[in-house]
């Protein structure tokens, strides 16, 4: 083998291949070279062709990446966000595309979470909203609160903005993401509550101000309005080369919020520096900036109100609690009261439309009070008498009652007795149309009740059959006293006695009386004085002594009652009072007695 | 939706404030003329077939003792020059702003509000002077505060000139 000159080394591979050595006597000096090189660096050679080969086969590719890449990852992601920024896109494609072609997939992936993250969901929403109504109480309740509402009513502000004022530290209202060059709104996100203007305008109007302030104080382009405060609020704004960060923040905010700005609009430069750039108006790409800025909402509240009422553990719910009490004892105690009022009502109403004479048309209650509708005769009960039986206020009925005439048996009787004006000796009943008096009545009353008893609504038919006429009884009594009388004479003599005068007398005072009772009565009442005689001797003599003895009773009274109708007869023995069988008897015979006469029946006729 | 910084600029008193008063919509007081210098105002016009909002930036009236802020005029995608055609000095201040202007901003679109139409008889300002602003290039609109005429003419005919640019 020699070196020469000759021709430029071939480069095909084919002369570099150690195979072909063993025919390198024959070969020309451009090949000599090649087997040359191959005896130098055929290892070498080796090894860059299997580096060719590995770099050439995407398989061992991969295989190589695969060793490295959960380090790398690992490394990567500990440095800084720019690697879950830059897979975010196509995680969030493939899973929108994963989800479009093969929903069952994602389900059946999330089903084993989703059931406890709703319960999480669900229980943090509660108790946010307990703790919420807890604060709401303890403030409406507290002295501070009572403090707060009379901040809210001297300020004219609503209750709810003074609470947030003292209880939170601070709190981002809203956040505007302003293209710096324009002045013009990219993004702008709010809080629950904030009062929002115009968002284009407002944000105009900071980039107008921010050029105020610049040009009134002799600033550098590059210097920015950083913060500003009116009232309440400050507006912290965080410059990136294209665009700023607004934030309105009520409250004292930390200085970690600035950093929170801070890295959010280096994030959206990062994110978005083409769109930035590019900008002509359109704020649509800006949209996915708003997660940015929601995480810039932030807020938090005093420790002396969220964290030390945490603190207290149970004691927090103490005013919920004593506030649950008072509700459920009150609620409680309304039922009660509902329920005895409803009860109470229920009776009154049985109790009325037992009533004769009531007929309950509607009830039931309104506007907080019981209403009763219903016909009403005027002789029933009043309906709000029974109200006090129940312990119901009048006040608490609404009562409306039409006139009617009602027929129920004790309404007809009760108006029967109005009609017929009847004594207090009457009794009425009604049954089934039916009128019964009974007792005793004076016998005009009688006369007239017969009249106009069947004129009376509800009554069909009188009987009368158990009532007295009172005058008659009276008349009847008057007439058996004078009946009673006897005036005694000696053995055939008709000479008065002097003892027997005063029995005359008597009688006189009754006969007196007579026309009177019987006119009451409705009869015309007269008087025979009767005279008789024992048995002994002949009827004729008797017969004439007993006219005699009659005669002479007749004259004492007819000195006294001139006009009586007065009558003597005289009947010898034919009516002896006795049998005579004794002497006493014989003398009851030697008398004179009186007999009453009345014109028509003695006793009334009942009226069927 | 497409926002565009949209600024009205004009000599003292030639009604830009008015314009924008009745036409536009507004959430902030004119006070803010004199303190800030500046009022913006909202107003949507449609423009071949898109919906544009400018953000209109009503900027105070130039005269001889206040000059408007450059730093308001930044940013715009257009301007308004608005001149008082009862008074001719307002056209030549809106020349002298005009030229500031595209040496701001660049050729940017602009239309010209000659204002108060409803006074014609009193006009300065003649109609061949208006002609041969810029060579005859400038789109001019006789526009009226109090009456309206031209207004939206004039509006709708810059959006058109925005949305083209």
């Amino acid at each position: 083998m020699s070196a020469g000159p000759g021709p430029a080394a071939g480069s095909g591979d084919e002369s570099l291949k150690p195979g072909n050595g063993g025919e390198a006597a024959e070969a020309p000096p451009g090949d000599r070279l090649s087997e040359l090189r191959a005896l130098l660096l055929a290892a070498e050679h080796q090894q860059v062709v299997q580096i060719q080969e590995r770099l050439d086969d995407p398989r061992t590719r991969a295989e190589d990446v695969s060793r490295v890449l959960t380090e790398a990852v690992a490394i990567r992601s500990g440095q800084d966000h720019s690697l879950t920024d830059s897979l975010l896109p196509t995680v969030e494609e493939a899973i929108g595309i994963s989800v479009k072609r093969h929903p069952e997939v994602l389900a059946d992936g999330l089903f084993p979470v989703m059931g406890p993250a709703i319960r999480k969901s669900i229980a943090a929403t509660l108790a946010d909203m307990l703790e919420t109504l807890n604060q709401a109480l303890g403030q409406s309740f507290s002295k501070k609160g009572l403090q707060w509402r009379l901040e809210s009513w001297r300020t004219g502000k609503p209750f709810s903005e003074i609470v947030l004022l003292r209880t939170l530290l601070y709190r981002v209202e809203q956040v505007f993401l302003i293209h710096r060059k324009t002045g013009l709104l990219l993004a702008h996100v709010s809080a629950d509550g904030a009062n929002v203007q115009d968002a284009d305008m407002v944000s105009g109007m900071l980039t107008a101000i921010r050029d105020f302030v610049r040009d009134s104080f002799g600033g550098a382009e590059t210097d920015t309005l950083d913060a500003f405060r009116v009232g309440e609020r400050a507006v912290w704004v965080e410059q990136g080369p294209d665009a700023a960060l607004a934030g309105v923040v009520q409250g004292n905010p930390p200085r970690e919020l600035r950093a929170v700005f801070a890295e959010t609009i280096e994030k959206i430069h990062r994110d978005m520096a083409r769109d930035l750039e590019e900008f002509e108006g359109d704020a649509a790409p800006f949209e996915k900036c708003r997660g940015d800025l929601e995480a810039c909402l932030k807020s938090q509240r005093q420790p002396g109100e969220a964290g030390a009422t945490r603190a207290k553990g149970a004691r927090r719910y103490a005013p919920l609690i004593a506030s649950l009490a008072v509700i459920l004892a009150a609620a409680g105690l309304w039922t009660w009261t509902t329920v005895r009022r409803d009860r109470r009502w229920g009776r009154y109403l049985e109790k009325l439309a037992a009533q004769p004479g009531i007929a309950v048309t509607a009830s039931g209650r309104r506007d907080g009070k019981f209403f009763v509708k219903g016909l009403r005769d005027p002789l029933a009960r009043d309906p709000g008498a029974l109200l006090a039986s129940e312990k119901l206020r009048r006040e608490d009925v609404v009562a409306s009652w039409k006139p009617y005439q009602a027929l129920d048996d004790e309404i007809v009787a009760a108006r029967a007795r109005s009609a017929l004006a009847a004594p207090a000796t009457v009794r009425l009943r009604a049954d089934n149309g039916v009128l019964f008096a009974a007792g005793a009545a004076p016998h005009r009353w009688i006369e007239e009740a017969r009249a106009l008893a069947r004129t009376i609504p509800g009554v069909s038919r009188y009987d009368d059959r158990d009532l007295a006429d009172a005058d008659q009884k009276a008349l009847d009594s008057a007439l058996q006293a004078l009946e009673a009388r006897r005036i005694f004479f000696a053995r055939g003599s008709s000479d008065l006695a002097a003892s027997e005068s005063a029995k005359i007398a008597a009688a006189a005072r009754e006969i007196a009386a007579l026309p009177a009772l019987g006119s009451a009565a409705g009869k015309e009442v007269r008087v025979e004085v009767v005279g008789r005689g024992d048995s002994e001797g002949s009827d004729e003599a008797n017969l004439a002594l007993s006219r005699r003895r009659a005669e002479g009773v007749l004259a004492v009274l007819r000195a006294r009652l001139p006009s009586a109708p007065l009558a003597a007869t005289g009947v010898g023995s034919a009516e002896p009072l006795a049998p005579e069988r004794t002497e006493e008897e014989k003398q009851l015979n030697r008398s004179v007695s009186f007999r009453g006469v009345i014109a028509g029946p003695r006793a009334p006729e009942a009226a069927r | 939706m497409i926002q565009k910084k949209v600024c009205m600029v004009g000599a003292y008193a030639v009604g830009k404030t008015s314009l924008v008063s009745r036409y536009v919509k507004s959430l902030f007081s004119d006070k803010y003329h004199t303190t800030v210098g500046v009022k913006v105002d909202k107003k949507t016009v449609e423009a071949d077939g898109r919906t544009l909002d400018l953000l209109l930036w009503d900027i105070y009236g130039e005269d001889e003792f206040q000059k408007i802020r450059d730093s308001y005029l930044r940013g715009s995608a257009g301007y308004v020059l608005v001149v008082d055609g009862t008074r001719r000095e307002t056209l030549d201040r809106a020349v002298v702003l005009q030229n500031r202007a595209e040496e701001l901003l660049g050729k940017v679109p602009f239309v010209l509000m000659i204002n108060k139409a409803d006074l014609t008889d009193k006009w300065e300002v003649e109609t061949d002077a208006v002609t041969d602003l810029g060579g005859g290039g400038w789109p001019a609109f006789k526009t009226s505060a109090k009456t309206g005429e031209g207004v939206e003419e004039a509006f709708q005919a810059l959006a058109r000139k925005l949305v083209a640019s």
